[in-house]
């Protein structure tokens, strides 16, 4: 019996010796072992940047752009339907369900609490020139979410601390302004003012301007208070301070092959393999155009734009009018572009003799886009449905666009000289004194010449206020600015497309989505939601 | 010293442990001996005899050799004493009153009555073995007779229909597991719902070592009284499977084979190329592509597949040791061409007793090599809808092909041939362990088991494919190593005092596992297909595209148990049980790495009363309770509790776009395991001396802490998700089953046997203090133009599946499909508020049906099962019915017979008329056997076939849709076709 003893006091030692349930952490990095190498701080910081591009140009930009008369997704024959998400969107029909609504809103906090995240990863980060850079980078990147997330839902949560178990409450706009603001200016002297590859894509100097600009040039609508003498200053830094100018070239910065450039102060950067997002080739064209542009996928049909946008690209000369596919297509050769069909498969309403002849019909754009189902707001997938509606090639499309993901190498620009150009004429024409930057006096019409000459186009004697809006939208048609710039000139309620119009002006700014409402209490729906 | 002398021949199997001996070793002539035998004069080897002095009241254990003998060598002279002898499945047996006088041999011979029919089979319970008339659980047994036939490639495919409350579901697939659902979903968790198996005392072994030809029985534990022994892995129920062992006696060899042709069950009727082309013509339309064919794509990519499987075992057993091996070879030829599976499986065993048998070694191995031959899952849908006016191939000898169509449209014969993709797994399993008999009644076993996985795959897209357009020739390699160490130690304690009986467990276990070590390469951009996906490094990507290195994470899993378990019996009529396991896992979050997971159940044999004894008409008759705690971790990430940093893709910077690394995953302190607690009620009883037995068992099985990835404020978390316990779900249901010999007459039987089940999910809540959630959405079947819309919800009381979708209302004066809005109203623009309450996926009653009939040599077996009371969503016919589309994909016949306008752009759209039942009754299997017995020689021929017939009004191929996963009854252009199989079978014995 002694021996069981033993034996049983062995085994209960034993056992209470291995009841370690530690186990190593081999393929993975946790905040034990991450960052710790000046490479690793560098990485960390690329979640703020990986975030921006991972809806900008396609969530981000829906919400900008087809509430607006830019751009257009009807259905065809129940094709993008989608629950209906793109004609809500186009006839201001939206509610706080909209799965966009909800998507960009994710996206923006996300970014904001990516930034609040590394500040304080960086808080603990010993002092030094780059630390003091990095973090200036960070808030402005920060602010940048918050005057996407200002701009398109107007009252939002200031969140400037992370891991505070305690929920951030809505602020006013007004309240969202003034920290947008004051961090810009508290950042901006720390940012490079460097402009070329290791800026790229990055905040420098020239983006808090901007961004400041931007802000002060929509003052009046976002807070009451008119600040466009404070737009022009901010607008006149970046031409005096800078080395920025304008590329000759407009096309060029749209190109799959674009970079860095003289005029693009911010651009989120696309890779087709690398840094996926750029979905423009893949949704804006038409599949018999796979031949023209060499593209390695068969592009879908869905994105154009409107009969009432395109009419203003009617300047002679002007480089931007190339950026449209209208009307019969030819190839590069001049040669006709044809589709293989019948008269029915050309035009499922056709009633006349030989229905089921083949016929080889040349591709047309048409501006107008007749409904077949107005309820749906759907186009018909025949030959013809297909057809409707003006393509944009500024994004150009990309030969080296990944099969299978659809998605494309063109960089998309957030801010360009141009728009520090054209923001300055606007609020010249708003009542801010004309100024002179390095001898020149920039007077409103001076500055749209500036874009005019570029263009190709013909210079202005005199422009107004409506003229300028036109101006923007030749110059920034599809760059994700027409829905703020409808709502700054008070025509986000006007009449296009198949959007009835005068709808109230509750929808200038989205709501707050109902999931985010669940999960923040403290959350006040916008007005009129 | 003799007991020193004995040490030496000893072998010591030692693991983190000691143990030590104690002997008896007296050389006296014995003073007690004998034989014991069954009734019909055969050894019974192991069986326990107990000699009590009820004098004083000590005693003495032996157990009976090989022969059968027994002695008593050291017994000291007096008594009177008693001797009991008991053994697993047979009735205990007591000689009283016998004087041991010095040199006075007493001789003892008994013949042991076997336990009544059901009753007296070996159990296995975890951690031992038990005789079914003293289970106080709910445990169903399955003996290698029971089990179904069938070209089979998992084992669980032998219990399909066979246990109550098991609902097993599989398509045709020799590829595809079987979905398992024990008792009704107890998880929301994807690939979490399958029960724990065992297998031969090895905790999670792979159920893929096993051929269905080496399982000797399946235990399936279903209650938590039974299971919770497994802790922190046993709520979806645990499945014991024990292999066949030697057997005392000669050396044994057997053989068995079958060969098996197996063809497409069923097809949905399409419409030819002649139809299409004049219903398009009647509208005045023309497929997009006509070269004048008349393709039945279904019959192109079918075929009939050949089977085989060998099966050669040989054993034997001696006075101290036993062995055995079995080698098994299966080639499952799959119904869609360019789909199989070749397993090669190699077993070997061996035991060893030394010191009386007082020490047990023991040493399993087995092997299992896995080639599996998959097609692309495009080719399921395209095989219907792939237009019949185009020929497989051109003139020219090329594939027929047109991307331009619509993406995923892609000829079906061109997929299954252009791409390649192929899996091989290599598991390896060795256990080894030694049982010592401390004392007579107590036993120490440990076991150290050691099982290693490889899974490579390989894929090779050609440059035809149209899976990778215009890359030519894409190859996905990626190889995945899965190691398991297991120590398990534990002491049982065996013992009777007069009228109670006691039987204790205590152990200890010590596992780790350590997962998904290994990584991926790709390459594209080949010049040639004649290497497939073996010389990745000939590939010429164009610049900038990447290699994909996938996503291989090392995840080590220690999971470390402290378990016990206490029988106790009086009078052999009152049984009762408990047992309690601590669970430790490095999965769980910090503030809950520990969990205890206790059971107590109690048994009455009420047959054994007094007051029974007038009523001979019923033979046995037992009523159980039990309750019990147990939990599910199945497919928990090991770091699923803790925050993590990942790639979140690259971002530019000067220059290069380089990886962004941020959290992925935010850390949860409080994860842990789901709790399923279940109260189990159980009657069994035979009548008429037996010829009539079943149980019913009544559980009510409750669900807490169920896991859900819960949207966060990304104002306060990392990443705006959170996988944490919150939710709470209910099973509650009956189970009957029924066996019967109706005639056992001049060598004719008949025995029935017949198992019913109904169960009743409801999902509790979705939410508690810290997380709420009003709903899931699921089943996104992205149909035309749905792809945001879902077809089923997870919600507060309803059952898991249910399905909500728009109820049609026929089509307006347009002839355009209308439906009803959330108001009543009608629409042909209905939006996901108008979605309704249609049904829900779960069978209200499943059912089998077992009839063997034998005269003389022959037998004859027929097995049908089936399901009543579920809805399933047919995805694919509503997909189909699209006749707006007819002229670039195909149509089915059920849209000419509902004569669907062509311009109803709304035809396809997911509603209610495209939810239907999926009721059926199958003949699962008729087999007709033939036996011939000789000189212990047996020879079994057998003719059998599957799936002879489906009585159900489902649409679609087959009701056999899956049940598991979240996303239950769904036919989603997804269904690998059911099989139709006869075989021809060979056993062979000597």
């Amino acid at each position: 019996m002694k021996k069981i003893y033993i034996l049983s006091t062995l085994i209960v030692i034993m056992a209470t010796s291995c009841t370690k349930l530690d186990v190593p952490v081999e393929s993975e990095l946790t905040p034990e072992n991450f960052p710790n190498t000046p490479e690793s701080f560098v990485a960390a910081t690329g979640p703020v940047f990986t975030q921006l591009r991972s809806s900008f140009a396609v969530n981000y930009w829906r919400m900008q752009e087809l509430s607006s008369d830019e751009a257009i997704i009807p259905a065809r024959d129940g094709n993008y339907d989608d629950g209906g998400q793109y004609r809500m969107l186009h006839k201001h029909s939206w509610n706080p369900d909209h799965p966009t609504i909800k998507a960009v809103w994710e996206w923006g906090f996300g970014g904001i609490q990516t930034c609040n995240r590394l500040l304080s990863l960086f808080e603990s980060a010993e002092e030094s020139d780059s630390k003091k850079q990095t973090v200036a980078e960070i808030r402005t990147m920060r602010a940048l979410f918050y005057f996407f997330m200002m701009d398109l839902y107007g009252n939002v949560p200031i969140s400037a601390s992370f891991g505070s178990s305690e929920q951030p409450a809505t602020s006013s706009r007004a309240e969202v302004f003034a920290f947008i603001e004051s961090e810009l200016v508290a950042t901006a002297p720390d940012l490079s003012a460097e402009i070329g590859q290791l800026t790229y894509g990055r905040p420098t100097r020239w983006l808090a301007y901007v961004i400041l600009q931007k802000l002060y040039l929509n003052a009046e609508y976002y807070t009451g208070t008119p600040r466009y003498t404070e737009s022009v200053a901010y607008g006149d830094r970046i031409l005096s301070e800078s080395n920025l100018s304008l590329v000759s070239d407009f096309t060029s910065l749209f190109l799959p092959t674009n970079g860095p450039n003289s005029e693009t102060i911010f651009a989120v950067p696309y890779d087709a393999n690398l840094a996926t997002g750029n979905q423009f080739s893949r949704f804006g064209l038409h599949t018999a155009l796979q031949n023209k542009y060499k593209l390695p996928f068969r592009p879908s049909i869905a994105l154009s734009t409107i009969a009432d946008f395109y009419k203003i690209f009617n300047l002679a000369g002007d480089e931007r009018n190339n950026t449209w596919l209208a009307g019969k297509q030819v190839d590069f050769n001049g040669n006709p572009i044809l589709v293989a069909t019948t008269n029915k498969g050309l035009d499922a309403s056709y009633s006349g003799p030989n229905p089921n002849q083949e016929i080889n019909w040349q591709l047309d754009f048409t501006p107008e886009m007749p409904l077949r189902s107005a309820a749906t707001m759907d186009v018909g997938n025949d030959e013809l449905g297909k057809a409707r509606g003006v393509r944009s090639i500024k994004y150009y499309p990309d030969e080296n666009t990944n099969p299978s993901s659809r998605d494309s190498n063109n960089d998309v620009p957030v801010f360009r000289l141009a728009d520090v150009y054209l923001m300055k004429a606007e609020a010249i024409l708003r009542g801010a004194a004309v100024t002179s930057v390095n001898g020149e006096m920039q007077t409103a019409e001076t500055l749209v010449n500036k874009i005019r000459i570029r263009a190709g186009a013909p210079e202005v004697n005199s422009i107004t206020l409506d003229e300028l809006l036109t101006e923007r939208g030749r110059e920034f048609a599809w760059e994700a600015w027409r829905r703020n710039d409808l709502i700054r000139f008070g025509k986000f309620e006007g009449v296009w497309g198949f959007n009835p119009g005068g709808q109230p002006a509750t929808y200038r700014i989205y709501p707050i989505p109902t999931s985010e409402m669940l999960l923040n209490t403290k959350l006040v729906q916008n007005p009129g939601y | 010293m003799n007991v020193l002398k004995q040490f030496k021949n000893g072998i010591l199997f030692a693991v983190c442990l000691l143990f030590s001996q104690q002997l008896l070793a007296q050389q006296e002539r014995p003073l007690v001996k004998g034989l014991v035998q069954d009734t019909l004069g055969k050894a019974l080897i192991g069986v326990s005899v107990r000699a009590i002095n009820q004098s004083t009241q000590k005693s003495f254990q032996a157990s009976t050799t090989e022969q059968g003998l027994f002695q008593f060598a050291s017994i000291p002279s007096g008594g009177p004493y008693d001797f009991v002898f008991s053994y697993v499945g047979f009735v205990p047996d007591t000689l009283r009153n016998y004087q041991v006088v010095p040199g006075k041999q007493i001789t003892l011979n008994v013949k042991l009555k076997e336990e009544p029919m059901g009753l007296g089979e070996v159990v296995i319970v975890g951690y031992g073995t038990s005789s079914k008339r003293e289970i106080t659980g709910a445990i169903t047994s399955v003996s290698s007779e029971e089990f179904n036939t069938g070209v089979f490639s998992t084992p669980s495919q032998l219990l399909q229909g066979k246990v109550a409350g098991l609902n097993i579901t599989r398509s045709g697939n020799p590829n595809e597991k079987p979905a398992v659902v024990l008792r009704g979903p107890s998880t929301l968790r994807t690939g979490s719902q399958e029960p724990f198996y065992v297998i031969d005392g090895v905790p999670g072994a792979s159920i893929d070592l096993i051929a269905p030809d080496d399982i000797a029985s399946i235990d399936v534990l279903k209650d938590a009284a039974s299971t919770a022994i497994y802790g922190s892995r046993a709520a979806n129920g645990v499945i014991m499977v024990t292999t066949k062992k030697a057997k005392g006696g000669a050396t044994r060899l057997s053989y068995s084979t079958y060969v098996a042709a197996e063809q497409i069950s069923n097809t949905i009727d399409m419409l030819s190329g002649e139809e299409l082309r004049s219903y398009l013509s009647e509208n005045g339309k023309t497929a997009s592509t006509d070269d004048g064919s008349n393709t039945d794509w279904q019959d192109e990519v079918s075929r009939t597949g050949i089977s085989h499987n060998h099966n050669l075992s040989f054993s034997g057993s001696g006075e101290k040791s036993s062995y055995g091996a079995s080698v098994n070879y299966l080639n499952n030829q799959g119904i869609i061409k360019g789909s199989s599976l070749e397993r090669f499986i190699a077993r070997g065993y061996m035991e060893q007793r030394a010191f009386n048998d007082r020490l047990k070694l023991n040493l399993n191995i087995t092997n299992s090599n896995t080639n599996g031959k998959l097609i692309p899952e495009e080719v399921y849908s395209n095989m219907l809808t792939y237009l019949p006016t185009v020929a497989v191939r051109q003139p020219d000898g090329s594939y027929s092909e047109d991307f331009s169509v619509t993406r995923g449209y892609l000829n079906p014969v061109s997929l299954i041939d252009n791409n390649e993709i192929d899996q091989k797994t290599k598991l390896f399993l060795a256990s080894g362990g030694a049982k010592v008999t401390i004392l007579e009644g107590l036993d120490f076993t440990t076991n150290v088991s050691y099982q290693d996985e490889r899974i490579d795959s390989n894929i090779y897209y050609n440059r035809l494919s149209g899976l990778a357009q215009n890359v030519n020739g894409r190859v996905i390699r990626n190889t995945v190593t899965n190691t398991k160490k297991i120590i398990e130690s534990f002491f049982n304690y065996d013992q009777t005092f007069g009228e109670h009986g006691l039987k204790l467990l205590a152990g200890y276990s010590w596992q780790e596992d350590r997962l998904g070590d290994g990584f991926q390469t790709t390459n594209q951009g080949f010049v040639t297909d004649e290497l497939s996906y073996n010389n990745p490094g000939l590939g010429d990507p164009d610049e900038g595209v990447a290699v994909d290195y996938g996503n291989k994470r090392i995840q080590t899993l220690r999971l470390i148990s402290f378990y016990g378990r206490a029988n106790y019996q009086f009078q052999n009529k009152y049984l009762f049980q408990a047992s309690l396991r601590r669970d430790g896992s490095s999965a769980f979050g910090t503030n809950n790495k520990w969990g205890l997971f206790p059971a107590a159940s109690i048994g009455w044999l009420i047959d054994r009363e007094d007051f029974m004894q007038g009523l001979p008409a019923i033979s046995s008759l037992k009523l159980r309770a039990g309750y019990g705690v147990s939990g599910n971790s199945a497919g928990f990430n090991v770091f699923t509790s803790r925050l993590l940093y990942a790639s979140t893709g690259r971002f530019y910077y000067d220059g290069k776009f380089i990886n962004a690394i941020g959290p992925f995953q935010n850390a949860n302190p409080d994860l842990k395991w789901e709790r399923t607690s279940t109260t189990n009620i159980g009657l069994d009883f035979g009548l008429f001396n037996n010829r009539l037995s079943g149980s019913i068992d009544v559980y009510d099985k409750r669900t807490s802490d169920l896991l859900w990835t819960y949207p966060v404020s990304a104002t306060q978390y990392f990443v705006p998700l959170l996988t944490a316990n919150a939710g709470e779900m209910s099973n509650k249901g009956i189970e009957l089953s029924l066996q019967a010999t109706p005639i056992d007459h001049n060598g004719f039987s008949w025995t029935t046997a017949i198992n019913l089940a109904h169960n009743k999910n409801k999902m509790t809540s979705l939410s508690n203090n810290n997380f709420e959630l009003p709903l899931i959405q699921t089943a996104f079947l992205g149909g035309r133009g749905q792809s945001g819309n879902a077809s089923q919800r997870v919600q507060e009381g309803y059952a898991l599946g249910s399905i909500y979708t728009w109820r049609y209302a026929g089509k307006n004066e347009d002839g355009v499909s209308q439906f009803y809005d959330k108001d009543g109203n009608l629409t042909i623009a209905p939006t996901s508020d108008d979605f309704y309450y249609i049904g829900n996926a779960q069978p209200k009653l499943t059912y089998g049906w077992n009839n063997t009939i034998k005269y003389k040599g022959f037998d004859l077996n027929f097995f049908l099962r089936g399901v009543m009371g579920n809805k399933i969503i047919n995805g694919t016919l509503a997909d189909m019915n699209a006749p707006n589309n007819a002229t670039q994909t195909n149509i089915p016949r059920f849209t000419l017979d509902e004569q669907e306008p062509i311009n109803d752009n709304n035809a396809y759209f997911m509603s209610d008329r495209f939810v239907e039942s999926g009721a059926y009754l199958r003949l699962d299997n008729a087999t007709l056997g033939y036996t011939f017995k000789t000189n212990n020689r047996t020879f079994r021929a057998y003719l059998g076939a599957n799936n002879l017939f489906v009585i159900t009004n489902y649409r679609g191929i087959d009701p056999e849709v899956s049940m598991g996963g979240v996303e239950p009854g769904v036919d989603n252009r997804n269904y690998y076709p059911k099989t139709r199989s006869f075989m021809l079978g060979l056993n062979v014995n000597f």
